[in-house]
Protein backbone atom coordinates (compact mmCIF):
# COMPACT_ATOMS: atom_id res chain seq x y z
CA UNK A 1 0.00 0.00 0.00
CA UNK A 2 1.33 3.80 -0.65
CA UNK A 3 0.07 6.83 1.00
CA UNK A 4 -1.83 9.52 -0.82
CA UNK A 5 -2.50 13.08 0.21
CA UNK A 6 -5.88 14.68 -0.75
CA UNK A 7 -6.62 17.71 -1.82
CA UNK A 8 -10.04 19.58 -2.42
CA UNK A 9 -11.09 22.95 -3.99
CA UNK A 10 -14.38 24.09 -3.53
CA UNK A 11 -16.31 26.33 -6.11
CA UNK A 12 -15.40 29.90 -6.30
CA UNK A 13 -12.08 31.42 -5.35
CA UNK A 14 -10.72 29.17 -2.96
CA UNK A 15 -7.71 27.52 -3.38
CA UNK A 16 -6.78 24.06 -2.87
CA UNK A 17 -7.06 22.37 0.54
CA UNK A 18 -5.14 19.71 2.36
CA UNK A 19 -8.10 17.52 3.84
CA UNK A 20 -6.02 14.42 4.67
CA UNK A 21 -4.32 11.48 3.55
CA UNK A 22 -5.65 7.97 2.91
CA UNK A 23 -3.90 4.48 1.73
CA UNK A 24 -4.27 2.70 -1.59
CA UNK A 25 -2.56 -0.14 -3.32
CA UNK A 26 -2.20 2.02 -7.06
CA UNK A 27 -3.37 5.38 -7.99
CA UNK A 28 -6.38 4.26 -9.38
CA UNK A 29 -7.89 2.78 -6.31
CA UNK A 30 -6.57 6.33 -4.44
CA UNK A 31 -8.56 8.29 -6.42
CA UNK A 32 -11.43 6.11 -5.91
CA UNK A 33 -10.68 6.12 -2.16
CA UNK A 34 -10.84 9.61 -2.42
CA UNK A 35 -13.38 9.81 -3.61
CA UNK A 36 -15.39 7.50 -1.01
CA UNK A 37 -13.21 9.20 1.97
CA UNK A 38 -13.07 12.54 1.38
CA UNK A 39 -15.70 14.15 -1.39
CA UNK A 40 -18.93 11.90 -0.73
CA UNK A 41 -20.85 14.81 0.37
CA UNK A 42 -19.68 17.52 -2.14
CA UNK A 43 -17.13 18.64 -0.12
CA UNK A 44 -15.26 19.70 -3.31
CA UNK A 45 -15.55 20.23 -7.12
CA UNK A 46 -12.09 19.27 -7.48
CA UNK A 47 -9.61 17.13 -6.13
CA UNK A 48 -6.14 16.42 -6.22
CA UNK A 49 -4.28 12.74 -5.00
CA UNK A 50 -0.40 13.22 -4.89
CA UNK A 51 1.32 10.17 -3.80
CA UNK A 52 3.35 11.42 -0.85
CA UNK A 53 6.78 10.04 -2.13
CA UNK A 54 6.25 12.49 -5.42
CA UNK A 55 5.83 15.56 -2.62
CA UNK A 56 9.20 17.71 -1.81
CA UNK A 57 9.31 17.81 1.63
CA UNK A 58 11.76 20.16 3.05
CA UNK A 59 13.89 20.26 5.91
CA UNK A 60 12.44 21.53 8.98
CA UNK A 61 15.43 23.24 10.34
CA UNK A 62 15.11 25.59 7.27
CA UNK A 63 11.49 26.44 8.55
CA UNK A 64 13.33 27.18 11.88
CA UNK A 65 12.26 31.05 12.66
CA UNK A 66 10.98 31.60 16.12
CA UNK A 67 13.82 33.00 17.28
CA UNK A 68 13.84 35.66 14.38
CA UNK A 69 11.83 38.48 16.19
CA UNK A 70 12.04 41.03 12.91
CA UNK A 71 10.24 38.31 11.35
CA UNK A 72 7.28 38.86 13.48
CA UNK A 73 6.45 42.18 13.74
CA UNK A 74 2.77 42.18 15.84
CA UNK A 75 2.72 46.13 15.46
CA UNK A 76 3.62 46.61 18.97
CA UNK A 77 6.79 48.78 18.68
CA UNK A 78 4.67 51.30 16.46
CA UNK A 79 1.98 51.25 18.68
CA UNK A 80 4.27 51.68 21.58
CA UNK A 81 6.20 54.95 19.71
CA UNK A 82 2.81 56.33 18.31
CA UNK A 83 1.52 56.44 22.12
CA UNK A 84 4.86 58.40 23.21
CA UNK A 85 3.56 61.73 24.51
CA UNK A 86 6.44 63.09 22.47
CA UNK A 87 5.67 61.33 19.45
CA UNK A 88 5.47 62.80 16.12
CA UNK A 89 2.28 60.65 15.13
CA UNK A 90 0.38 61.20 18.62
CA UNK B 1 -45.60 9.56 -9.55
CA UNK B 2 -44.27 9.59 -13.00
CA UNK B 3 -45.52 11.56 -15.91
CA UNK B 4 -45.60 8.42 -18.50
CA UNK B 5 -45.70 6.05 -16.44
CA UNK B 6 -47.26 2.95 -19.00
CA UNK B 7 -49.72 2.42 -15.96
CA UNK B 8 -48.23 -0.66 -15.05
CA UNK B 9 -48.67 -1.92 -18.87
CA UNK B 10 -46.96 -5.20 -19.37
CA UNK B 11 -45.65 -5.38 -16.02
CA UNK B 12 -43.36 -2.34 -15.65
CA UNK B 13 -44.37 -1.55 -12.05
CA UNK B 14 -42.85 -4.98 -11.54
CA UNK B 15 -39.88 -4.82 -13.13
CA UNK B 16 -39.04 -1.43 -11.04
CA UNK B 17 -40.35 -3.25 -8.16
CA UNK B 18 -37.69 -6.38 -8.57
CA UNK B 19 -34.61 -3.57 -9.17
CA UNK B 20 -35.89 -1.24 -6.11
CA UNK B 21 -35.52 -4.66 -3.72
CA UNK B 22 -32.31 -5.50 -5.54
CA UNK B 23 -30.77 -2.33 -4.35
CA UNK B 24 -32.56 -2.36 -0.70
CA UNK B 25 -30.94 -5.40 0.21
CA UNK B 26 -27.58 -4.96 -1.52
CA UNK B 27 -27.61 -1.97 0.30
CA UNK B 28 -28.04 -3.09 3.65
CA UNK B 29 -25.72 -6.27 3.13
CA UNK B 30 -23.05 -4.09 1.85
CA UNK B 31 -23.57 -1.70 5.22
CA UNK B 32 -22.55 -4.38 7.37
CA UNK B 33 -19.20 -3.73 6.80
CA UNK B 34 -19.32 -0.28 8.41
CA UNK B 35 -16.35 -0.25 11.05
CA UNK B 36 -15.40 -4.00 10.40
CA UNK B 37 -13.92 -3.32 6.87
CA UNK B 38 -10.39 -4.58 5.50
CA UNK B 39 -9.04 -1.63 6.19
CA UNK B 40 -10.63 1.95 6.87
CA UNK B 41 -10.18 3.28 3.34
CA UNK B 42 -12.45 0.00 1.97
CA UNK B 43 -14.85 0.37 5.04
CA UNK B 44 -16.06 4.04 3.99
CA UNK B 45 -16.13 2.75 0.17
CA UNK B 46 -18.16 0.14 0.51
CA UNK B 47 -20.69 1.74 3.08
CA UNK B 48 -20.54 4.77 0.81
CA UNK B 49 -21.40 2.63 -1.99
CA UNK B 50 -23.79 0.74 -0.09
CA UNK B 51 -25.89 4.79 0.34
CA UNK B 52 -25.51 4.76 -3.25
CA UNK B 53 -27.49 1.63 -3.51
CA UNK B 54 -30.30 2.24 -0.79
CA UNK B 55 -30.72 5.54 -2.88
CA UNK B 56 -31.39 4.20 -5.92
CA UNK B 57 -33.75 1.89 -3.89
CA UNK B 58 -35.60 5.36 -2.53
CA UNK B 59 -35.85 6.54 -5.63
CA UNK B 60 -36.97 3.54 -7.36
CA UNK B 61 -39.72 2.53 -4.73
CA UNK B 62 -40.85 6.20 -4.90
CA UNK B 63 -41.80 5.87 -8.87
CA UNK B 64 -43.97 3.32 -7.79
CA UNK B 65 -46.01 5.31 -4.35
CA UNK B 66 -45.36 8.14 -2.23
CA UNK B 67 -45.22 5.65 0.77
CA UNK B 68 -41.86 4.22 0.51
CA UNK B 69 -40.85 3.16 3.73
CA UNK B 70 -44.37 0.69 3.62
CA UNK B 71 -42.99 -0.42 0.23
CA UNK B 72 -39.41 -1.10 1.41
CA UNK B 73 -39.65 -2.39 4.87
CA UNK B 74 -43.66 -3.13 5.03
CA UNK B 75 -44.63 -6.35 2.51
CA UNK B 76 -44.52 -10.15 3.50
CA UNK B 77 -41.64 -11.94 2.39
CA UNK B 78 -43.26 -13.83 -0.88
CA UNK B 79 -44.00 -9.98 -1.82
CA UNK B 80 -40.64 -9.19 -2.43
CA UNK B 81 -38.71 -9.78 -5.71
CA UNK B 82 -35.01 -9.15 -5.59
CA UNK B 83 -32.57 -11.71 -6.58
CA UNK B 84 -30.92 -14.13 -4.47
CA UNK B 85 -27.17 -12.96 -5.02
CA UNK B 86 -28.83 -9.45 -3.19
CA UNK B 87 -29.92 -11.72 -0.28
CA UNK B 88 -26.50 -13.52 0.58
CA UNK B 89 -24.84 -12.25 3.63
CA UNK B 90 -21.10 -12.74 2.39
CA UNK B 91 -19.59 -11.70 5.30
CA UNK B 92 -16.33 -12.69 3.70
CA UNK B 93 -14.64 -9.62 2.44
CA UNK B 94 -13.61 -11.59 -1.12
CA UNK B 95 -17.54 -12.72 -1.57
CA UNK B 96 -18.31 -9.13 -1.29
CA UNK B 97 -16.06 -7.98 -3.44
CA UNK B 98 -16.91 -10.33 -6.38
CA UNK B 99 -20.75 -9.74 -5.45
CA UNK B 100 -19.88 -6.50 -5.90
CA UNK B 101 -18.35 -6.83 -9.21
CA UNK B 102 -21.39 -8.95 -11.10
CA UNK B 103 -23.92 -6.81 -9.37
CA UNK B 104 -22.16 -3.57 -10.27
CA UNK B 105 -21.95 -4.50 -13.61
CA UNK B 106 -25.24 -5.98 -14.15
CA UNK B 107 -26.77 -2.50 -12.66
CA UNK B 108 -24.79 -1.17 -14.99
CA UNK B 109 -26.15 -3.07 -18.45
CA UNK B 110 -29.83 -2.51 -16.82
CA UNK B 111 -29.31 1.22 -16.11
CA UNK B 112 -28.02 1.92 -19.89
CA UNK B 113 -31.13 -0.50 -21.10
CA UNK B 114 -33.71 1.79 -18.71
CA UNK B 115 -31.54 5.30 -19.51
CA UNK B 116 -33.79 6.30 -22.44
CA UNK B 117 -37.33 4.53 -20.90
CA UNK B 118 -40.53 5.83 -22.03
CA UNK B 119 -41.27 6.04 -18.39
CA UNK B 120 -39.63 9.62 -18.37
CA UNK B 121 -39.50 9.43 -14.35
CA UNK B 122 -37.80 6.37 -14.43
CA UNK B 123 -35.16 7.24 -17.26
CA UNK B 124 -34.55 10.05 -15.19
CA UNK B 125 -33.38 7.62 -12.41
CA UNK B 126 -30.88 5.26 -14.48
CA UNK B 127 -29.23 7.93 -16.24
CA UNK B 128 -28.82 9.37 -12.16
CA UNK B 129 -27.25 5.86 -11.12
CA UNK B 130 -25.53 5.79 -14.49
CA UNK B 131 -23.19 8.61 -13.09
CA UNK B 132 -22.94 6.99 -9.55
CA UNK B 133 -22.16 3.38 -11.32
CA UNK B 134 -18.70 4.75 -12.82
CA UNK B 135 -17.20 5.21 -9.35
CA UNK B 136 -18.31 1.72 -8.10
CA UNK B 137 -16.92 -0.14 -10.44
CA UNK B 138 -13.86 1.39 -10.66
CA UNK B 139 -13.84 0.57 -7.37
CA UNK B 140 -14.93 -2.91 -7.85
CA UNK B 141 -12.49 -3.67 -11.07
CA UNK B 142 -9.80 -1.87 -9.40
CA UNK B 143 -9.46 -4.00 -6.62
CA UNK B 144 -10.17 -7.17 -8.82
CA UNK B 145 -8.01 -6.60 -11.56
CA UNK B 146 -5.50 -6.04 -8.89
CA UNK B 147 -6.06 -8.93 -6.68
CA UNK B 148 -6.61 -11.52 -9.66
CA UNK B 149 -2.68 -10.85 -10.06
CA UNK B 150 -1.54 -12.49 -6.96
CA UNK B 151 -1.84 -16.49 -6.29
CA UNK B 152 -3.60 -16.10 -3.09
CA UNK B 153 -5.94 -13.76 -4.39
CA UNK B 154 -6.61 -15.94 -7.74
CA UNK B 155 -7.28 -18.71 -4.86
CA UNK B 156 -9.99 -17.18 -3.23
CA UNK B 157 -11.54 -15.55 -5.33
CA UNK B 158 -12.10 -17.40 -8.66
CA UNK B 159 -14.08 -19.82 -6.84
CA UNK B 160 -16.20 -17.19 -5.51
CA UNK B 161 -17.13 -16.19 -9.52
CA UNK B 162 -18.02 -20.28 -9.70
CA UNK B 163 -20.33 -19.78 -7.09
CA UNK B 164 -21.96 -16.77 -7.91
CA UNK B 165 -21.59 -15.66 -11.47
CA UNK B 166 -24.36 -18.63 -12.73
CA UNK B 167 -26.64 -17.39 -9.37
CA UNK B 168 -26.01 -13.55 -10.55
CA UNK B 169 -28.11 -14.69 -13.91
CA UNK B 170 -31.12 -14.44 -11.96
CA UNK B 171 -30.98 -10.48 -11.86
CA UNK B 172 -32.37 -10.59 -15.40
CA UNK B 173 -34.93 -12.83 -14.95
CA UNK B 174 -38.44 -11.70 -16.63
CA UNK B 175 -40.53 -10.68 -12.74
CA UNK B 176 -43.72 -12.77 -12.58
CA UNK B 177 -46.14 -10.38 -14.30
CA UNK B 178 -44.18 -9.08 -16.59
CA UNK B 179 -43.20 -9.61 -19.89
CA UNK B 180 -39.86 -9.23 -21.65
CA UNK B 181 -40.95 -8.69 -25.31
CA UNK B 182 -43.79 -6.24 -24.26
CA UNK B 183 -41.61 -3.85 -22.00
CA UNK B 184 -39.29 -3.46 -25.00
CA UNK B 185 -42.68 -2.81 -27.45
CA UNK B 186 -43.56 -0.44 -25.29
CA UNK B 187 -40.35 1.29 -24.84
CA UNK B 188 -40.06 1.02 -20.98
CA UNK B 189 -36.68 -0.99 -21.69
CA UNK B 190 -34.14 -0.21 -25.10
CA UNK B 191 -33.40 -4.51 -24.72
CA UNK B 192 -34.76 -7.40 -23.48
CA UNK B 193 -33.51 -8.65 -20.08
CA UNK B 194 -32.51 -11.52 -21.98
CA UNK B 195 -30.14 -9.45 -24.46
CA UNK B 196 -29.20 -7.46 -21.47
CA UNK B 197 -28.14 -10.84 -19.18
CA UNK B 198 -25.94 -11.84 -22.56
CA UNK B 199 -24.18 -8.72 -22.82
CA UNK B 200 -23.34 -8.75 -18.76
CA UNK B 201 -21.98 -12.00 -19.60
CA UNK B 202 -19.72 -10.48 -22.07
CA UNK B 203 -18.60 -8.60 -19.64
CA UNK B 204 -17.47 -10.65 -16.96
CA UNK B 205 -16.08 -12.81 -19.42
CA UNK B 206 -13.98 -10.08 -20.58
CA UNK B 207 -12.67 -9.06 -17.27
CA UNK B 208 -11.97 -12.80 -16.14
CA UNK B 209 -10.52 -12.93 -19.27
CA UNK B 210 -7.50 -10.62 -19.14
CA UNK B 211 -6.89 -13.08 -16.06
CA UNK B 212 -7.06 -16.09 -17.47
CA UNK B 213 -9.81 -17.77 -16.30
CA UNK B 214 -12.78 -19.11 -18.30
CA UNK B 215 -16.29 -19.17 -16.68
CA UNK B 216 -18.63 -22.05 -17.55
CA UNK B 217 -22.29 -20.58 -17.64
CA UNK B 218 -25.26 -22.77 -16.60
CA UNK B 219 -27.17 -23.73 -19.82
CA UNK B 220 -30.53 -22.37 -18.05
CA UNK B 221 -33.47 -20.69 -20.38
CA UNK B 222 -34.27 -17.87 -18.35
CA UNK B 223 -37.06 -16.61 -20.99
CA UNK B 224 -39.74 -18.34 -19.20
CA UNK B 225 -41.18 -17.37 -15.87
CA UNK B 226 -38.98 -16.42 -13.02
CA UNK B 227 -38.19 -19.60 -10.82
CA UNK B 228 -36.59 -18.07 -7.65
CA UNK B 229 -36.19 -14.58 -6.32
CA UNK B 230 -38.27 -12.61 -9.35
CA UNK B 231 -41.45 -15.15 -8.66
CA UNK B 232 -41.22 -14.13 -4.77
CA UNK B 233 -39.76 -17.05 -3.67
CA UNK B 234 -36.81 -16.40 -0.86
CA UNK B 235 -33.79 -17.35 0.09
CA UNK B 236 -32.87 -18.50 3.63
CA UNK B 237 -31.07 -15.50 4.07
CA UNK B 238 -34.05 -13.19 3.65
CA UNK B 239 -35.87 -13.51 6.73
CA UNK B 240 -32.50 -12.57 8.89
CA UNK B 241 -32.26 -9.94 6.69
CA UNK B 242 -35.14 -8.62 6.49
CA UNK B 243 -35.48 -8.52 10.28
CA UNK B 244 -32.40 -6.31 10.76
CA UNK B 245 -33.81 -4.06 8.08
CA UNK B 246 -37.14 -3.43 9.99
CA UNK B 247 -35.46 -3.69 13.39
CA UNK B 248 -36.47 0.07 14.73
CA UNK B 249 -39.83 0.22 12.51
CA UNK B 250 -40.77 -3.32 14.73
CA UNK B 251 -40.03 -1.45 18.03
CA UNK B 252 -41.43 1.97 17.14
CA UNK B 253 -44.04 1.53 14.16
CA UNK B 254 -44.52 5.31 14.61
CA UNK B 255 -40.70 6.00 14.29
CA UNK B 256 -39.11 8.65 11.65
CA UNK B 257 -36.31 9.92 10.37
Amino acid sequence: MKTYEVFLKRPGKDSFTHVGALEAPDDDLALSFARDCYARRSEGEQMWVVARTDLLVADPTELEMADREHRHNDGALLRDLRRAPDSPAS
Amino acid sequence: MSDVDPANVNGAHGLVLALADDELCIGQNLAWWIAVGPFLEEDLALTSISQDELGHARALYGLLGDDIDALAYGRQAHEYRCAHLTELPCRDWGQTLVRHFLYDTAETVRWEALAHSSWKALGAVARRALAEERSHLRHASGLLSRLLRTEAGRSRLLPLFDQFAPMACELFDVPTGCSDDALVAAGVMARALSDQLAEWQGTVDDALTDAGYRLQWPAVDRSGSAPLGRSGRRSPHFAALHAEMIEVLSIDPSATW
